[in-house]
């Protein structure tokens, strides 16, 4: 192996990992040890590889992409590996059948009670971080109020300054409880969005005050208020300022 | 890491938690993304296009193990759709680059920050660059860079030799303006 070759392969050399223990790496480091000038031009070449590596590790991720992923992430439920269902024990089928009766059972015979505002708060968290699904699209308030009007959800919802000034992408349409819920969906403009959520107050024991309050729910910064005969819950990524932003 | 342990571990495909695979892998996905963009509203893009990919086709991946190495080829699969490359790259043998090795003293390169690096890395021939970019941010061997990336082992270490040695001519040329890179620059 002449010099020039030796070069050529420890260009390629990186501290560290196993390339060292390629054979050819191998008999070019040796060179190197040997070879004042391959071992000079060597030692400036780990120096510059050290910068340079290090530079590139500088490189930080936004602090709101990781929560832009998480909260815009698609539906974890499309991450279980599909299973060929007579493949399955048959004991979690029986299972399965058993669990059913029950969760029937327990619909059929649950009282018929308003429940807690928290876990109807936690519930429309959830439907924004994992499967929210606008029935349109639209940036025309008065066509979602109209849609929400014909299918017996909140319409008649007041909004805030601060979400008066964003962009709006489309609503939909969920239920809690079978109650009606009215989500409507904001562009925050940095590819970020905000879901506000309107139910009648009358839908939980335990309605909000008139006062927003401020919670952090399932990793999202969630505001809960009541006005006139709704219950809001306007749910986004944490952000500083986001009651004097946003309301 | 004990998140870690919940997927590597077990080569037969099972449920891999969403947040767990975002929580380890998206900082290196953006620092690959960042390194072929430059932009980061545009790095941005290609990390949520990469997870998105993870969830409407990642079932079909058998080893649980190669759930990193996945993420990556996505990455680079959707940045080259944005690009619409219509040309393939030529392909360069490693030799032919030793004439490009330039000496670079070790405190022409102290100073470097990652903004710098980006910039000196956009200045590398288009072709080279997500290769250098998986050089030196991922401990990759030389074969999963291969494998990454769709291209043959010789490539991959044509293109990174290339790389350096036009980055070693970038940072002579940065640190002496008008200085002349010995070996020659690319």
């Amino acid at each position: 192996m002449t010099s020039a070759e030796a070069r050529e392969i420890l260009l390629l050399y990186r501290p560290g990992t196993a390339d060292s223990a390629e054979p050819e790496m191998a008999e070019a480091l040796a060179l190197a040890r040997q070879d004042p000038e391959l071992g000079r031009w060597f030692e400036e070449h780990r120096a510059f590889q050290k910068a340079i590596s290090a530079g590139f590790r500088q490189i930080e991720a936004p602090a709101h992409l990781k929560a832009s992923l998480l909260i815009r992430g698609p539906a974890r439920r499309a991450l279980v590996t599909p299973q060929v269902w007579w493949r399955r024990p048959v004991w979690l089928t029986a299972a399965a059948t058993g669990l059913l009766v029950l969760g029937l059972a327990g619909i059929w015979l649950r009282p018929r009670i308003p429940d807690r505002f928290a876990n109807y708060r936690s519930r429309m968290v959830g439907e924004a971080q994992l499967a929210y699904r606008m029935d349109l699209e639209t940036n025309d308030m008065q066509q979602v109020r109209q849609y929400m009007a014909s299918h017996g959800a909140p319409a008649d919802y007041d909004l805030t300054r601060g979400l008066e000034r964003l962009q709006m992408t489309g609503g939909g349409r969920l239920t809690w409880r079978s109650k009606p819920v009215t989500m409507v969906c904001f562009d925050r403009g940095d590819k970020q969005m905000l879901f506000l959520f309107v139910m009648k107050r009358t839908a939980v024991k335990d309605p909000p005050p008139e006062t927003p309050q401020l919670a952090k729910v399932r990793q999202m910064l969630v505001a809960s208020w009541t006005r006139g005969d709704n219950t809001y819950v306007l749910a986004g990524p944490e952000e500083a300022n986001f009651l004097r932003k946003y309301l | 890491m004990a998140a870690r342990a919940s997927y590597n571990g077990d080569n037969r495909r099972g449920e891999v938690d969403f947040q767990i695979l975002v929580d380890l892998h998206y900082a290196a996905l953006y620092r690959f993304a960042m390194s072929l963009t430059r932009v980061e509203s545009d790095a941005c893009d290609l990390v949520q296009q990469t997870f998105l990919a993870w969830a409407t086709k990642g079932h079909q991946l058998q080893d649980t193990s190669k759930v990193k190495s996945w993420l990556f080829t996505t990455l680079h699969r959707c940045f080259l759709e944005s690009r619409r490359r219509s040309t393939r790259f030529p392909h360069l043998e490693i030799s032919g680059a030793e004439g490009e090795l330039p000496n670079v003293e070790p405190d022409q390169v102290n100073h470097l920050d990652a903004q710098d690096v980006l910039h000196l890395l956009s200045q590398v021939d288009e072709q080279f660059q997500a290769a250098v970019a998986l050089f030196y941010l991922e401990d990759y061997s030389y074969n999963e860079i291969a494998s990454i990336l769709e291209i043959p082992l010789g490539t991959v270490k044509s293109r990174i030799a290339r790389g350096l040695a036009q980055l070693k001519g970038l940072v002579l040329r940065k640190a002496a303006p008008g200085a002349k890179a010995t070996g020659g620059t690319a």
